[in-house]
Order: structure tokens, then C-alpha cells, then sequence
């Protein structure tokens, strides 16, 4: 905790926008968290006779075409769309921090290797990526998971490398080399601390994409598969009755894009508050 | 001999602060005066002052007076002071790309300065340029010309400043630490064309170090300075024979002398207040081997010695 | 008793394209550098920037790899030693940098600094003795032990600087490079600095490598002398009070002021700068610029050559 407010994190929240932006991800992560207890109803127990309900009590949201509360299957899509985006990114991270540290310490011909591989990656467009990976594996929620981890891997390998191979020059890792530390002591204790606080940041934002992804191949029927909430499924089963009963794709709809937002409001404030803002140009 | 400038009772405000104040000195005409001090003792302020640059950091003179050959320059306008700056007073600056444009070739950067203040056409300025950087031992100076900054190398640079700062045909030029950063056969070369420049056209100059062995070989009167105030001035000669002020004792401490079996290194504990944290009394006093009770309560007056004066309370003592 | 550092014909040659299709230049930061120390020792290197002084350290330390020759430290081949191994060493071979400011991990608390290398060599401590340990290394090297909780930007270069010596001798090497150590640092904390570095030295009988671009500073502090020219030594001095032989060294001397304006030089102008260190020809480096060189100088590159009593030169025409 003491490192964290050190590092700055807490200064993101002094400015309205990364207050309100800030405030807004904290709730839904509550939510995400919790939703299992507080959804006032059941989000799989079909409830017929109400179907198709318009916004109003007991409903706020209304109900779908099966009659299930839609603010009860937003709130547990929060869990769904959020699990899945940041346990992808979260892996995608892990690995291309790996890759990038070591393409960066290493350098040669293994650091070619891993730039041309991830390049490649990076060169398809992420919704091609998930395609072929459906393909492969078959839709659900692993695939999307794999595709989102995928699409994101060439990022922070790159930024990962590119603080490395800038942090490397510096006096105090010759002189720590200097004092006889093997690779793996420079990296965990000096790279890779030094070189985080950017490759976190852009993971956030990076979530809130994969959030969108998610949402897209959920929408296509490719992600999760029902009867589990998701956001992107909730809007595929919403467009059949996009006249009847548009509250049921306009609430995950409306839900996505405010997401997405502020995610992307507090990756700002976050970028400012830890001063970050040079070493992420130019990746 | 007559006074080319004269700084009396100075004081600068920045804000709130006054980092500079008590900064008195006069300069004749054909001389050199060393201002000489830790960073931070307000060496560049000085400089800023005279040339009145401190509108650029949002200081402003807050008393005393800077008088350049008989005008008064506290009160001087800024069209009538752009016509001082580059015409009748140059500037030489420690870092030569604070003054080089990177983008233009070094040639053109010095005819604007003649054809700005001389009023010369643009032929006319080349080949005043020319002629110039020939005058300052540049090889080739027709190919220099053509040049851009990162082509030169760092003593190649400050000759190109310098050349600048000459182009109007000065009285008058402010060096702030003109080789601080070159390497030491540089910084002769350029120490030796500077005192050069100052025989034989008649120049004054005000220069600026923290190097005392640069004042030795290069000025002619000193003021020291430590804290944002003048500490003690006099010749050199006097200076180094009889140094008054503690401070300026160990400054020529600091130096090694190249000689064998010479003294030990001697450094000053402690490190230059920031303007926040000026001490009451003697500014020196929480540095200084000599300070009693009355250092850290009574600011000290000058007292006058042969050739100069020191504000320290023990200056008229002997040892 | 064998030779403590032995260096035999080390060159580091480094190639750069120009451009994308440009043909690759070579040059050698270091060239063929052959010198021996004896434990105890204090040995300067000097010369201008750019000559070769940190790529020497770097080199010796085993911080990169040679091009060619050989370093035996205590009787070790460095350049045989296996990476363990090698890691073991460098606890007895220290380094001090020339920039402070970034030698210190910004994350890392000055006590986390100077306990690193304890946990680096897998030496372990008891909470008792990891807190002696701190404030004796902090008191050391002349740092009040309340520092430790301090992050590196909190200090000045100076008290950072001191920070580095700490790190370095926490192990008790026996051999320190210092490169520049005092550089970046004002003249009043650069004597600082030195006076603790003549402290350790007789109070650890330590052996320094104390590489300078400042002569007076190097003749100062140091019991025999190097001087680098383009990658080349190119004359050793056994002790300070030998006269120079060589024109470049001569030189150096001539461009070195001393705090007495009764010593004030006449300086010399000089030839030129130092030339490109790329694809240099036969023949000494410094010719284009010596007042003595002659037909010879051009064609045919001299070499260190024994004098007597342990002076050498490499020069066709020494003093
Ligand atoms: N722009 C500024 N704002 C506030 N304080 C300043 C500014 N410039 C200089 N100072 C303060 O004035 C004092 C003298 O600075 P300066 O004249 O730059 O010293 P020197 O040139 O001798 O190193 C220092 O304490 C410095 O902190
Ligand atoms: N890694 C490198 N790659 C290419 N050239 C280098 C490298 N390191 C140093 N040099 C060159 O070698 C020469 C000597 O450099 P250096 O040893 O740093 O000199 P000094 O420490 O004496 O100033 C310089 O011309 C420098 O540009
Ligand atoms: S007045 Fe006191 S503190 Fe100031 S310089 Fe003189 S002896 Fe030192
Ligand atoms: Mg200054
Ligand atoms: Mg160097």
C-alpha cells in the first residue's frame, strides 16, 4: 500500500475526470465482485408471464424475452465481460513482459526472433485473430480469453522491450552488473520494477478493449455461451426483439460504452499522475 | 580610466523571494571581473540583471542600480534594451545551444546579429562574418560558415558564440561560465582568445566561473559571491595574497595547485542554502570554520582592507 | 610479489555505418594499452574527453570485452574467468561513475543502495548487524546515518556521489576504478570528495585507478601518471614530480591554471582540434597539432618506449 501511494496511483483520483472515471471502475468492480449476492433477482430463472417488460419497478431495466430482470444480467455480465477481459489481458501481460524483458536484456538474435513473431501478431487485426481462433478451438469463453491475450501480447512485449533497452543505459544497472548480479537479479529487481508502471497502464486500457472484444464475439454468439450473462450475448439475444423490447440491448449496450470510457479517462489521469506520458510515445 | 558599468546596492525579487540582494561592483573600461562562486550563489541572476533578462524568469530589479556607460538601465524600456542586448553588450552563455539556433547554419546566425544592430546589407554581413571568425583562429572560416551547430564540435561552438556576441561590435561582454563545459585545452584556447579579444579591441567583460584558478589567470578584479550576495571584492592580486572572507579562503582551497607537496584538498562541508533557506546573520555562517555566536545573529558589514572590502566580522582581524 | 593489475595490449576497436549504404569505419576507443599496478598504488589517467578513459575502466573491469589483449588481476586471467566466477570477482574490483546522478536505482532507498551488495555476494545479515552496517558505511563515507531512509532524489549529487563510494567499498575490494568521480560536481564538493577518497585510501590501504580529464587534479592526487591521446597512452609518468616529455603532455600542463595569479600562463595557441578517431593513419595522432612533428611523425606511429626509471613516452621527439 505504501508503494502504491508512493508510486502515485492515488493522484489520478485528485482530478474530477479521474475522480468520477476512478469512482465509476472501483463500483463496477464491486459489483463484478459481488453480483452472486446482490442482484435483486435471479439472472437465469425464467419468469415467462413478465417477458418482455419495460423499465419501471420492479424491473429498472425491464425484463427479456424470457421474462429475466435485465439490471440483475448487467450486473453479472460486469462479472463475465470483466473476469474475461482483465484474466486475458492480465495473462497477455505476464507473457509479453516476460518476452519483451528478455528480448530487451538478452538482445541478438533471440531478441529478432520474438520482435518478428509478436510483429506478426500485431499485424492482424485482433477481431481476425479471435476468428481464426473460434475456428480452432471451438466459441467460448476460452477462445475468447486466448484471442484477447493474442491480440494484446505484441503491445506490451514491445513496450516492455523498448524500457528495457532505454533503462539498460543507465549508470546504476552497469554498476549492479558491477557488483556481480546475475540476469535475473537486474531484471527483478531493477528492469522490470522501473519498467511497470507503463506496461500497467496500458493493461488497463488495454481491458477496457478487450472488454469490447469480448462483447463483439459475445455478440456473434462466439463468446460465452448462454445461459451465463454477458454483455456481448445479452446484446446478440436483444437485437431479435430490437422494437419490442429495446431496453434489452440499449442497458449492456449503454453499459459497454460507459465502461470503455471511463476506463480510458482514468488510463489518462493514470498516465499523468505517474508521469509516464514520454515513455509511452513511440510504442 | 574611465566606468563602463557599475552595479550598486542590487536586489532581485523572484515572487515572493529575494534570491539576490547587496551586489555591488564597477567595472573600467579594458578590464575583466571575475564573478566567482558555487552554483546557486546567484552568479547568472547578476548576469540576468544587467542584461535585463529577469522579465524571462518573472523576476524584476526590486532596488539599487545597474549604470552602463552613464545611463541607468533599472528603468531602461525593452525596445531601447533589445538595442543594448547584442549591440553594445554581448552575451556568451555557458551551454553554446542556448544561443544557436540548430536548424540554421552558424554563418547566418551571426550576420543577422551585424545587419540587426550595424544596420549592415546582407553581403556586407557575410564578409564582416567571415573576417570575424577568421579574427577568432577558425580555420577556414568561408567552409565554418556554411556549417550547422551539430557539425561542430563543443570549443568550436562557444567560438561561434562568441563570434555572436562580437558581431555588433560590443563594449562590453557578459560571460556566464564560458568553459565550464569544454575539456582544459579548450577552455585555454578560448580563455587565451577572450583576453586577447579584450587587449586588443578595448573590451570589458564581466566573467563568470566557480574556478578560481580561471579568475587568477584570466581577470583582473574579483567579486565573490555566495547566497545570493557579494561576500568580498578587490584585485586579484589582493584576493589571492589576503583573502579576507573565510569564503573565499576555501574557495582557492578547493583548487589543486599542481605542485608537489602542496597542501591538502580542503572542500567547504555543507552545501549552498537554496534561496528558502538563506540563514539569518552571515549567510556563510553554518559553513564557516571561523563563525562565533555573532555570525549567526548579526549580518556583517563590509569591511574595507587593502585593495577591496569583505562582509565578515573577522575581516579586519590579521590571520 | 607479482604485479597486482597487469593490462597488456588491450584495444577495444568499435565499427559504425554511415548511412544505410555508407562504408563501415572503424576506429579504436582503446589502442594497444599495456600498464602495470602494484597494490597500495594510487594511478591517474588523464585526458581529454573522448580519448578512451571510461572505455579503459569498462575494460579493465571486464564491463565489455576487448577486441584483443589481456587484464590478470591478482594473478587471474579476467578475460579465462567463467561468469560465476567472474561474478565472485567483482567483489574484490570496484567502480565509482562519473554521473551520480543516475547511479542509484530511483526506486531504491540509500539503505537498500548500499545493502545491495551484500545481497548480490549472498552475504547474510542479522537485523542487528544489516543497521550497523548501514550507519557505519553512511558514517564512512561522511553521511549522517539518518540518510538512509532518504531516496536518491531527495540528495544532492555530492551526497550521492558519496552513496556510490559507500556501495562500492562495501565489500572491501581491493581495487577501485573511479571514473571521474567528481566531474558533475561543484569545485567545493569535488574537494569533498577527494579529501574522503585520500581518507579511505590510507585507511583501507586501497589501490585506486582514478581516471580524471584534470591534470592539476591528477598530479594532485595521484602517485603515478597515464596519459591518453585518441585510445593510446602516450606517456607514463612515474611519479607527479617527473618532468613530461611528451609534447602532449606538455601541453596539458600549459592548459592547466593555477589558483595564483603570480602563476598566470602564457597559453599557447594550439593547432586545430583533436581529429576524428576514425580510420586515423599511420603516424602519431597528435601530429597535426605538436609543434615539434616532423616528416617522421606523419608516416610512422610511435610507440610507448622505456625512458628510465619507469617514465616512457611515445614520441618520435621528446623532451
Ligand atoms: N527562475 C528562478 N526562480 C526561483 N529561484 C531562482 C530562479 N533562478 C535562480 N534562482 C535562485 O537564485 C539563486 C541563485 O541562482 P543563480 O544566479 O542561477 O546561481 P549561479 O549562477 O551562481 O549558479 C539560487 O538559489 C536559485 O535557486
Ligand atoms: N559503445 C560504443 N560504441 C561506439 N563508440 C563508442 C562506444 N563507447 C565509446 N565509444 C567511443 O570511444 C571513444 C572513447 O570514449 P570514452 O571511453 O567514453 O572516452 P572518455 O571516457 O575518455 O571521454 C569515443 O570516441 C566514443 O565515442
Ligand atoms: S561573518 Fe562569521 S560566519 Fe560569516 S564569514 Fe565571517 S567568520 Fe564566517
Ligand atoms: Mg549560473
Ligand atoms: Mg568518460
Amino acid at each position: 500500500m505504501n508503494a502504491l501511494a508512493q508510486s502515485g496511483v492515488g493522484r489520478a483520483f485528485t482530478t474530477p475526470l479521474g475522480l468520477f472515471s476512478g469512482g465509476y471502475i472501483l463500483i463496477l468492480l464491486v459489483v463484478a465482485l459481488t453480483a452472486p449476492w446482490i442482484t435483486p433477482f435471479d439472472v437465469t430463472i425464467q419468469d415467462l408471464a413478465n417477458s418482455n417488460a419495460a423499465p419501471g419497478w420492479p424491473h429498472l431495466m425491464g425484463t427479456d424475452e424470457f421474462g429475466r430482470d435485465v439490471l440483475s444480467r448487467v450486473m453479472y455480465g460486469a462479472r463475465t465481460s470483466l473476469s474475461v477481459s482483465a484474466t486475458a489481458i492480465g495473462f497477455s501481460m505476464i507473457v509479453g513482459m516476460a518476452l519483451g524483458a528478455a528480448a530487451g536484456y538478452f538482445g541478438g538474435l533471440f531478441e529478432r526472433a520474438v520482435m518478428t513473431v509478436v510483429d506478426l501478431t500485431w499485424s492482424f487485426p485482433d477481431i481476425l485473430i479471435a476468428l481464426m481462433l473460434v475456428a480452432i478451438i471451438g466459441p467460448g469463453l476460452s477462445s475468447t480469453m486466448f484471442a484477447i491475450a493474442v491480440a494484446y501480447l505484441a503491445q506490451f512485449t514491445r513496450l516492455t522491450r523498448a524500457q528495457i533497452v532505454q533503462l539498460k543505459r543507465e549508470t546504476f544497472i552497469e554498476a549492479t552488473i558491477n557488483l556481480g548480479a546475475t540476469p535475473a537479479h537486474i531484471l527483478s529487481r531493477h528492469l522490470l520494477p522501473n519498467a511497470v508502471a507503463p506496461v500497467i497502464v496500458v493493461g488497463m486500457l488495454a481491458i477496457g478493449d478487450g472488454i469490447i472484444l469480448e462483447a463483439t464475439l459475445g455478440f456473434f454468439g462466439l463468446g460465452a455461451q448462454p445461459p451465463t450473462p454477458s454483455w456481448g450475448a445479452m446484446m446478440s439475444s436483444g437485437t431479435a426483439q430490437l422494437f419490442l423490447a429495446p431496453w434489452v440491448i440499449i442497458f449492456p449496450g449503454l453499459v459497454v460504452a460507459v465502461t470503455v470510457i471511463a476506463i480510458n479517462l482514468f488510463g489518462d489521469a493514470l498516465i499523468r499522475a505517474l508521469d509516464i506520458r514520454e515513455r509511452l510515445r513511440g510504442t | 580610466m574611465s566606468t563602463i558599468l557599475k552595479v550598486e546596492a542590487l536586489r532581485v525579487a523572484i515572487g515572493a523571494l529575494t534570491p539576490l540582494s547587496s551586489v555591488s561592483f564597477s567595472l573600467e573600461k579594458g578590464e575583466t571581473l571575475g564573478l566567482v562562486g558555487e552554483s546557486g550563489s546567484g552568479k547568472s541572476l547578476t548576469a540576468m540583471a544587467i542584461m535585463g533578462l529577469l522579465p524571462l524568469i518573472g523576476g524584476r530589479i526590486t532596488g539599487g542600480s545597474v549604470v552602463f556607460d552613464g545611463s541607468d538601465l533599472t528603468a531602461l524600456p525593452e525596445p531601447a534594451y533589445r538595442k543594448l542586448r547584442g549591440g553594445r553588450i554581448g552575451l556568451i552563455t555557458q551551454n553554446p545551444m542556448t544561443s544557436l539556433d540548430p536548424l540554421k547554419k552558424v554563418g547566418s546566425q551571426i550576420d543577422v546579429v551585424a545587419r540587426l544592430h550595424l544596420g549592415l546589407d546582407k553581403s556586407a554581413a557575410r564578409n564582416r562574418t567571415v573576417e570575424l571568425l577568421g579574427e577568432l583562429r577558425i580555420p577556414e572560416p568561408a567552409s565554418i560558415y556554411h556549417l550547422y551547430p551539430h557539425q561542430l564540435s563543443g570549443g568550436m561552438k562557444q567560438r561561434i558564440v562568441i563570434a555572436m556576441a562580437l558581431a555588433a561590435d560590443p563594449d562590453l561582454l557578459i560571460a556566464d561560465e564560458p568553459t565550464t563545459a569544454l575539456d582544459v585545452t579548450v577552455q585555454a584556447q578560448i580563455i587565451r582568445l577572450l583576453s586577447d579579444l579584450i587587449r586588443d579591441r578595448g573590451l570589458s567583460m564581466v566573467l563568470i566561473t566557480h574556478d578560481m584558478s580561471v579568475v587568477a589567470q584570466a581577470c583582473d578584479k574579483v567579486v565573490v559571491m555566495y547566497a545570493g550576495t557579494a561576500v568580498e571584492y578587490g584585485t586579484v592580486a589582493a584576493i589571492f595574497d589576503d583573502p579576507r572572507h573565510p569564503y573565499t579562503k576555501a574557495l582557492i582551497g578547493c583548487i589543486p595547485r599542481g605542485l608537489a607537496g602542496a597542501q591538502r584538498l580542503k572542500g567547504i562541508e555543507g552545501t549552498v542554502p537554496s534561496v528558502a533557506h538563506y540563514p539569518q546573520g552571515c549567510r556563510f555562517h553554518p559553513r564557516c570554520p571561523r563563525a562565533e555566536a555573532i555570525c549567526a545573529a548579526v549580518s556583517p558589514p563590509f569591511i574595507a582592507s587593502r585593495d577591496g572590502a569583505a562582509a565578515c566580522h573577522f575581516a579586519g582581524a590579521v590571520g | 610479489m607479482s604485479e597486482f593489475l597487469e593490462v597488456s595490449r588491450l584495444s577495444k576497436r568499435y565499427t559504425s555505418k554511415r548511412g544505410l549504404f555508407g562504408a563501415a569505419r572503424s576506429m579504436y576507443a582503446v589502442n594497444d594499452v599495456s600498464f602495470r599496478m602494484t597494490k597500495g598504488r594510487v594511478v591517474g589517467v588523464v585526458g581529454e574527453s573522448g580519448c578512451g578513459k571510461s572505455t579503459l575502466a569498462r575494460l579493465i573491469l571486464r564491463l565489455i570485452e576487448p577486441s584483443s589483449g589481456a587484464v590478470r588481476f591478482d594473478g587471474l586471467d579476467l578475460l579465462k574467468q567463467r561468469p560465476r566466477e567472474m561474478r565472485r570477482l567483482r567483489a574484490r574490483m570496484q567502480m565509482v561513475f562519473q554521473d551520480p546522478y543516475s547511479a542509484i536505482d530511483p526506486r531504491y532507498t540509500v539503505a537498500d543502495a548500499v545493502m545491495e551488495p551484500f545481497q548480490i555476494q549472498g552475504v547474510r545479515l542479522s537485523s542487528a548487524a544489516r543497521s550497523d552496517m548501514i550507519s557505519g558505511l553512511l558514517t564512512m563515507v561522511g553521511l549522517n546515518p539518518q540518510t538512509a531512509s532518504s531516496y536518491p532524489h531527495q540528495l544532492s549529487g555530492g551526497q550521492k556521489q558519496r552513496i556510490g563510494i559507500a556501495r562500492a567499498l562495501a565489500l572491501k575490494p581491493a581495487l577501485l576504478v573511479l571514473d571521474e568521480p567528481t566531474a558533475s560536481l561543484d569545485v567545493s564538493i569535488q574537494a569533498q570528495i577527494v579529501g574522503l577518497l585520500e581518507r579511505l585510501q590510507e585507511e583501507m590501504g586501497l589501490t585506486y585507478l582514478f581516471i580524471s580529464h584534470d591534470l592539476a587534479l591528477v598530479k594532485y592526487f595521484c602517485d603515478e601518471v597515464l596519459v591518453m591521446y585518441l585510445g593510446r597512452v602516450v606517456e607514463a609518468l612515474p611519479n607527479t614530480d617527473a618532468p613530461a616529455r611528451h609534447p602532449y603532455t606538455r601541453t596539458l600542463l600549459d592548459s592547466t591554471f593555477q589558483p595564483d595569479p603570480k602563476l598566470r600562463r602564457r597559453i599557447q595557441p594550439l593547432a586545430g582540434e583533436v581529429p576524428s578517431p576514425f580510420d586515423l593513419g599511420p603516424g602519431c595522432a597528435f601530429a597535426a597539432r605538436c609543434p615539434r612533428a616532423s616528416e617522421r611523425c606523419r608516416v610512422e606511429t610511435p610507440l610507448l618506449a622505456a625512458s628510465g626509471g619507469g617514465h616512457a613516452v611515445a614520441c618520435h621527439h621528446p623532451d
